[in-house]
């Protein structure tokens, strides 16, 4: 649910929604919600000073995701 | 002809922004109810337009408690769902919104609380004949303090720099 409610969050704020997805991956020291979305929507995610990612964390803490990390990442960055 | 002209694009503007703010909204309630569908969570989405800005409401039907967690310790997660909100209404508008979004009614209430604040503060002001500093507040709470003490006969004043801005009431 968790994935499923950023990713409709995240979808109607960028202008690729189609190429926004989201992961939840567990590692080691818990649990991370990847963001994927296109380069040229990577500033709107984050926001002035961050605070689109700050506001996107909190809703996610209050669905029941607090303690799980929620991460940012350039579709073409390569991990 | 020409003031012909003119009553009628003033006419139509302010026609074209009410269609403006309903729009707002329309795709407000739209991004929170997908929100809504997908975190299994009840609740009723009421539109209005207040004033210039675009106002939506979540409003639980019976239980009301589920929705509070959409809320938030002191309306911290509300801020954020209407920041997300906006974003998405300037995604398909293009414009910057100032829609306000309230949650199981936290925003109506808090008003209330303000409103009640604003009047003591313009009671104490009164007696006293001194100006009356109130603690720092948003600027959605000082404007709700300003009317209050407006509706009192009374003139108040904001002070300092945000995030510490306080509302002053002036004796008469």
């Amino acid at each position: 649910m968790l994935e499923e409610a950023l990713e409709h969050l995240v979808k109607g704020i960028v202008d690729n929604p189609d190429d926004v997805q989201v992961d939840m991956r567990t590692l080691r020291r818990g649990s991370v919600l990847e963001v994927r979305v296109h380069p040229d929507d990577l500033g709107k995610v984050i926001g002035r000073n961050g605070r689109t990612a700050r506001a996107l964390r909190t809703v996610v803490g209050a669905l029941g995701g607090r303690g799980i990390r929620v991460d940012l990442v350039d579709v073409d960055q390569v991990r | 002809m020409s003031d012909v002209n003119t009553t009628t694009a003033s006419d139509s503007g302010s026609s074209a922004t009410l269609t403006r703010l309903e729009q707002e909204g329309e795709i407000a309630a739209d991004y929170l109810e997908g929100l809504l569908d997908i975190a299994d969570l009840d609740g009723d989405i009421d539109m209005d337009v207040e004033g210039e800005r675009a106002s939506v409401s979540i409003i639980g039907d019976t239980s009301t408690r589920e929705l509070t967690k959409l809320v938030g310790r002191d309306g911290e997660v509300l801020e954020a769902l209407q920041e997300l909100t906006r974003l998405a209404v300037h995604r398909e508008t293009g414009e910057r919104s100032r829609l306000m979004l309230d949650i199981a009614g936290f925003r109506a209430r808090k008003r209330a609380e303000l409103a009640q604040l604003g009047a003591e503060a313009a009671a104490e002001a009164k007696e006293t004949g001194q100006p009356v500093k109130l603690d720092p507040m948003t600027p959605f709470e000082r404007k709700v303090v300003h009317d209050a003490v407006a509706a009192a006969g009374l003139r108040s004043e904001s002070e300092g720099e945000e995030p510490q801005r306080r509302v002053v009431v002036l004796p008469a």
